[in-house]
């Protein structure tokens, strides 16, 4: 590591831990994104092997790359919080080995042409991953396969402070303000349930299906279900009528 | 093996096991018998704070009873508990003069085979956590080395401690902030079975959920949880004054 690079990256964390007031989710993601030298940043929770939601990204690229993941379930963020190690993808547009069969389009498209996942982790706890992206394609130098590890570290360490503050059974109020937990699919769901009469996963499972089938995002048609446009039971007068 | 040689095996070993999910009394009972090798003392033992600020043996190089309970009454008083009060090393102690200054340890450390006994603090900037205690059955002195190795050990054993309590301290976080989404995405998925059965919107949904379990002192949580498993069904819920023109 070059000492200049370190200087800045020690420069960048003192600002960022320098300012405790002014810590946001959203500066987290920005400082990732800056130490590292990425075009974009994201940082994605998990639990349980499942994706359970963005806590920050830096603009509208890694928004696509994180809500795809949620969609989809594969990625980079997947796959380094399950293997638990750094997964790098230097070229998008043509990997070397093919992989994320559903991600790897749309992620193209939203001009993604290279992807990194570093597990967030601290000791034996795993949270989720960081998540960078490179408009243009090419591997990360060694400095920066270093800074993207200790900010994944930075990171980690960064939710739990937070979250450590919350009242119980509740989501740190840092932690949510940029974040998007998706509440609209879980709401969707709760509406589908009651429409067909099935257990919430069955209703989850119906609108993944029509999301897959219908080539949309589960966002989408989440949202459709939510403001009453689409209706699962056939009863469409009355998805019409509202 | 020199002591240089064998400080550094036990350096190596420890960073090797100061790894994810390391088991801390493993480590301290490592440390414990590589102290009597490194050290060339009888024996050795941990002793750190416990919540209550009582001195708990954690490790002991010797399962002997009577070696652990040389080590257990300086819950009481001995060269341990005044290392963790005042922070300070408290090295070559003979056992025969300290008669006055610890009459009950003093008494069964002798009896236990000991001459000797050194203890030296375990501590990170202001706190003292702990201490190491080491006993000699010669009356041979320790000198500067002996003690700053001795520290030295004493220290890394206080950042496996620290390490360890903040891994816990980190799932337990982990733990809450897995339960809270694991709540809101019930309760979503409630708001979404009562705005479609009672033809609602999210936030008229919410206020009746949260309605109904104001007036039953219940928690938003549990009337949720009931709500998705069918144990409560939403036309059970009283309707909110105006919710109905949504």
């Amino acid at each position: 590591m070059t000492a200049g690079g370190q200087e800045r990256r020690l420069a960048i964390l003192g600002r960022l831990l320098g300012q405790e007031a002014g810590f946001t989710t959203e500066r987290l993601c920005q400082v990732c994104a800056d130490v590292t030298g990425a075009t974009g940043a994201g940082i994605m929770l998990m639990a349980g092997d499942i994706p359970r939601g963005s806590v920050c990204t830096t603009d509208t690229v890694s928004d696509v790359i994180e809500q795809l993941q949620y969609d989809l379930g594969e990625g980079p963020c997947v796959d380094a919080y399950n293997q638990d190690r750094p997964v790098f993808e230097p070229d998008l547009a043509n990997p070397a080995t093919p992989r994320w069969l559903a991600f790897t389009g749309p992620a193209v498209d939203a001009g993604a042409r290279a992807v990194f996942g570093f597990p967030l982790q601290v000791g034996a706890v795993r949270l989720g991953a960081l998540n960078l992206y490179n408009d243009r394609a090419g591997p990360l130098t060694g400095d920066q396969q270093t800074d993207a590890l200790v900010m994944a570290d930075v990171a980690a360490q960064a939710i739990l402070l937070l979250q450590a503050e919350a009242p119980p059974e509740a989501v740190a109020v840092e932690l949510e303000t940029n974040a998007n937990f998706q509440y609209v699919v879980h709401q969707a769901t709760g509406m589908v349930a009651a429409q067909l009469e099935v257990t919430v996963s069955q209703a989850l499972i119906r609108l993944r299906g029509h999301a897959f089938g219908n080539n949309r995002s589960l966002t989408d048609v989440a949202r459709d279900v939510v403001e009453r446009r689409l209706r699962f039971d056939g009863d469409s007068e009355k998805a019409q009528a509202s | 093996m020199t002591r240089e040689s064998l400080l550094a095996r036990t350096l190596v070993e420890l960073a090797d096991t100061l790894v994810d999910d390391f088991d801390v009394v493993d480590i301290l009972t490592l440390l414990a018998d590589r102290c009597v090798e490194v050290l060339e003392v009888e024996a050795a033992g941990i002793m750190l704070a416990g919540p209550d600020g009582q001195l708990r043996v954690m490790a002991s190089s010797s399962e002997a009873m009577r070696v652990l309970e040389v080590f257990e009454i300086q819950a009481q008083e001995g060269p341990c508990l005044d290392a963790h009060r005042t922070g300070q090393a408290i090295v070559n102690q003979d056992l025969d003069s300290t008669n006055g200054r610890w009459p009950r340890f003093a008494a069964e450390a002798l009896a236990a085979g000991f001459r000797s006994a050194h203890a030296v603090p375990m501590r990170l900037r202001g706190s003292v956590i702990g201490a190491l205690n080491l006993f000699r059955t010669g009356t041979g002195e320790m000198g500067p080395a002996d003690i700053e190795v001795a520290q030295a050990l004493a220290d890394v054993a206080t950042i496996a401690v620290l390490q360890h309590r903040a891994a816990l301290e980190a799932q337990v976080v982990n733990q809450q902030l897995t339960h809270a989404l694991n709540s809101r995405v019930t309760l979503e998925q409630a708001k979404g079975m009562v705005a479609e059965r009672l033809d609602l919107d999210m936030q008229q949904s919410f206020a009746t959920l949260r309605n109904h379990a104001r007036h039953h002192n219940l928690r938003l949580s549990d009337v949720a949880q009931s709500v998705i498993d069918g144990s409560l069904a939403p036309s059970e819920l009283e309707a909110l004054p105006g919710a109905a023109k949504g």
